[in-house]
């Protein structure tokens, strides 16, 4: 099964982006999810919701993805995207810092891959929502 | 004697194939009865195990993954053979986060999903080169780490 990305606008409070990944988010696609939101920061967008609800998995490269994502919407520059290790440290270092944003939130990930979110520190990061309203009114 | 179910597949060492060796360790911890938990677990160890071939083992050279799972009491037991140089994932180091990340290179963060996924590994060189991985993981209950 491949990933399917969409993207969206919604108007609330703020502009918010919306990025959907359907499918599943492994070491043959997940640069496209970290291209997707550069080019999202790079036109203005700096409110970005992950709708995950069908996501039926997320490899270690994934995990990449989604944190890189993290940083990229904080202005950050792209890190290298091989970086192993060094993604598991700087996720560690962001949960220590108690580094939660508010502007990128995730909303209906399912048990499997909010596993994988916890296993990692990563789920300690990202602001998890039921769903698409719940998480449109958090921004 | 009962014969225990099996499953064999083979694939060109190509990320682009690895949804199927995902796909055939879903269908077959299904089959064997494994809980959607243990279902999960195995497909991430998989995902990773045979990324990690393919990325840092064969490093862009052509090779081959041979995947085998079975059902073993109230075990899944799935082993990846690879042709790739030697590499022991299994005594590789835990992170280290005080060392700086250049050091520690590349691909860790695979091998600490696998052991948080897994209740054992084992890992032997094949004969004739390669590696041969095996992950077992129970059925049904969590594994201890994450217990």
């Amino acid at each position: 099964m491949a990933l399917q990305t969409t993207v969206e606008q919604a108007a609330g409070r703020v502009p918010v982006t919306i990025v959907t990944l359907d499918g599943e988010l492994d070491g043959t696609n997940y640069q496209h999810v970290i291209d997707t939101v550069q080019g999202i920061y790079d036109a203005g967008g700096r409110h970005l919701l992950l709708d995950l609800t069908d996501l039926s998995f997320i490899s270690s490269a994934g995990l990449v993805a989604l944190h890189t994502s993290l940083r990229l919407m904080q202005g950050d520059a792209p890190p290298d995207p091989e970086y192993g290790y060094a993604a598991l440290r700087a996720i560690n270092e962001d949960v220590d810092a108690g580094a939660t944003v508010s502007n990128v939130q995730v909303c209906g990930t399912q048990e499997g891959v909010q596993k994988v979110l916890d296993r990692t520190g990563l789920g300690g990061l990202f602001p998890a929502h039921a769903d698409r309203a719940a998480a449109l009114a958090a921004f | 004697m009962l014969t225990q179910p099996e499953w064999r597949h083979r694939i060109p060492a190509e990320l682009e194939r690895l949804a199927e060796l995902r796909s055939l360790v879903r269908e077959a911890a299904t089959a064997g009865g494994a809980t959607r938990d243990a279902v999960d677990d195995l497909v991430q160890a998989v995902d990773e195990a045979a990324a990690n071939a393919i990325v840092h083992g064969y490093a862009g050279a052509p090779g081959w993954l041979e995947l085998h799972v079975a059902i073993d009491g109230p075990d899944i037991v799935v082993t990846l053979e690879d042709g790739a140089p030697w590499f022991d994932p299994t005594v590789a180091p835990e992170p280290d986060m005080d060392v700086p990340a250049t050091v520690r290179g590349p691909g860790g963060m695979g091998i600490h999903l696998i052991r948080l996924a897994t209740d054992a590994l084992d890992y032997r060189r094949r004969a004739d080169g390669g590696n041969m991985l095996t992950m077992t993981r129970s059925l049904d209950r969590r594994p201890k780490e994450d217990a």
